[in-house]
């Protein structure tokens, strides 16, 4: 058993050095599989940047309750007591017609523009966010609705339908990251494969001989099978690099576009869990790409 | 160690390469096997080391029915013997040491047991001192005993030789099969195909001549 580990050992580092060996080679199809790898993987980690946007969005969905023109003060937090006892809502915000306006002068960049008028033109807001439960859009919906009725309220307004479109989309996308990581997939066990059976076809006259004095299939097989791994796992690292380096490239523009929207918003990189996932995959499919090659190709040659 | 009964070898187009073949040799035998170039002499080998397999007929090696050999096992039957080519099949990347090292890399031995069994037999054939040297800066009669050195380094009881005299000058043909008559003093048996009459007529063993596929000549047949 001991000795067993000690020969796959053998070939693990044999094999290595083989790439070591012929760097320019095996550099040349470890890009091919970076870049092949890198393409799924960053679209995988734009979209879930994405989905933050969109998640954080939909995480302060709330309704608007626009109150009417001359409804005092006292009225309006009479009503946001009654509408907090109310099923489905978790807190309520009143927001006065004076502080209304001063967000708006900020975010809207009218500035003192607006000091222009003589009378505020803006109605108080309560501000009704719901539950967990009742936050979902068709929720939502329904309690908006029924807010709407309140005497005082002039309007509701709940406006997610862009959130579901934008959720919508992210979804239609993610599948479409799915099919063409399958397909790329599928390109990097071809040039493993490719490889592989170059490889196979240079060393021809060695395997004739290495059959001819009794080695056994599993013997000649190993080899190759640990090149094809090595490859792949390479090729994966590669691409975990690559989509690193292109986040971070990307992540000055980024927060200077979310900062003039006025978020926070940081773009997060591939994680350690996608990373990984990279690396056992790209070693797997270099590992597959080779266990074909090597099955289709090594019983062709015999010695004869 | 090898009896073959009424073996026919027939290749694909209808060519009849052994026809009707039956012979026995015992296990402390030197044969040689002879006749012109497509007599069939280097088929019979092939069958020997199940490159090839018969069309008819039984072919039994060191006591095994090759026609019952599982694919799987053909390794483990071909590490019992050892096979000398005429072209030496020499890995030409690789150092004399790790080319007479090769069968004993396959079949998994110990590092150590490697370097003491491979040094053995370079030290037979009279390669010691060129163990670090490449192939192909040795004479054709110095890569030929590398490759008796490679047949012979996992002690075989059986030992094959296809021309192993073919292109070499008549001093190195000489060494070369007293090597072999060497190895067969040791009690392992050798069987050569040739068409060097002159080796055959110095060592006065067997011979068994082929001529179209079919034996023509068995001089003094032991066994049978």
């Amino acid at each position: 058993m001991r000795s067993h580990l000690l020969r796959h050992l053998q070939v693990l580092f044999y094999s290595l050095g083989e790439l070591a060996r012929a760097p320019l080679t095996a550099f040349m199809t470890i890009a091919v599989i970076g870049i092949t790898l890198a393409l799924p993987a960053a679209l995988y980690a734009l979209l879930g940047n994405l989905q933050r946007v969109g998640g954080g969005w939909d995480q302060g969905a709330q309704i608007s309750l626009f109150l009417k023109l001359d409804a005092p003060r006292t009225a309006a937090e009479t009503l946001a007591g009654q509408i907090r006892a109310m099923p489905g809502v978790a807190r309520v915000r009143y927001i006065s017609p004076a502080a209304a306006l001063k967000e708006f002068k900020r975010l809207s960049g009218f500035g003192n523009t607006l000091d222009l008028l003589n009378s505020n033109p803006l109605p108080a807001v309560l501000l009704v966010r719901p539950t967990g439960h009742a936050a979902r859009p068709r929720a939502a919906q329904d309690l908006a609705r029924t807010l709407g009725k309140l005497p005082g309220v002039a309007q509701a307004q709940f406006d997610l339908e862009w959130v579901r479109r934008l959720d919508a989309i992210l979804r239609l996308a993610q599948r479409g990251v799915l099919i063409l990581a399958l397909l790329l997939g599928i390109a990097v066990l071809l040039v493993v494969g490719n490889t592989i059976r170059l490889a196979i076809l240079s060393r021809r006259a060695e395997i004739e001989v290495i059959k001819l004095i009794g080695g056994t299939d599993a013997f000649i097989r190993r080899p190759f099978l640990y090149a094809g791994l090595f490859q792949g796992l390479f090729g994966g690292l590669l691409a975990w690099i690559l989509v690193a380096a292109s986040l971070a490239l990307l992540a000055g523009p980024v927060r200077d576009l979310a900062g003039l929207y006025g978020s926070g918003f940081e773009l997060a990189g591939l994680g350690l869990r996608a990373g990984a996932i990279l690396l056992l995959g790209g070693a797997f499919l270099g590992w597959t790409g080779s266990r074909l090659a090597v099955g289709r190709h090594l019983r062709a040659i015999e010695p004869g | 160690m090898i009896r073959l009964n009424n073996v026919f070898k027939r290749y694909p187009g209808g060519f009849d390469a052994l026809r009707d073949v039956s012979f026995e040799v015992g296990a402390d035998e030197m044969v040689f096997i002879t006749g012109h170039s497509g007599a069939g002499k280097s088929t019979l080998l092939k069958i020997l080391t199940l490159i090839e397999h018969a069309s008819r007929g039984q072919v039994v090696v060191n006591n095994k029915n090759v026609a019952r050999l599982p694919r799987r096992r053909i390794p483990h039957f071909r590490r019992e013997i050892g096979v000398v080519f005429q072209d030496n099949k020499l890995l030409h990347d690789r150092t004399v040491f790790d080319n007479v090292a090769l069968p004993l890399v396959v079949a998994g031995l110990s590092h150590l047991e490697i370097g003491r069994r491979a040094r053995a037999a370079l030290a037979k054939v009279g390669l010691l001192g060129k163990e670090k040297m490449y192939p192909i800066t040795l004479s054709g009669g110095e890569q030929q005993r590398v490759g008796i050195a490679r047949a012979v380094v996992n002690k075989p009881a059986l030992l094959l030789a296809d021309e192993p005299t073919g292109n070499l000058d008549a001093d190195m043909a000489d060494q070369i099969i007293d090597l072999f008559h060497d190895f067969n003093q040791h009690g392992v048996c050798v069987v050569i195909a040739t068409h060097d009459l002159r080796q055959i007529q110095r060592l006065r063993k067997r011979v068994i001549g082929l001529k179209d596929g079919e034996i023509i000549i068995d001089s003094g047949n032991q066994a049978a």
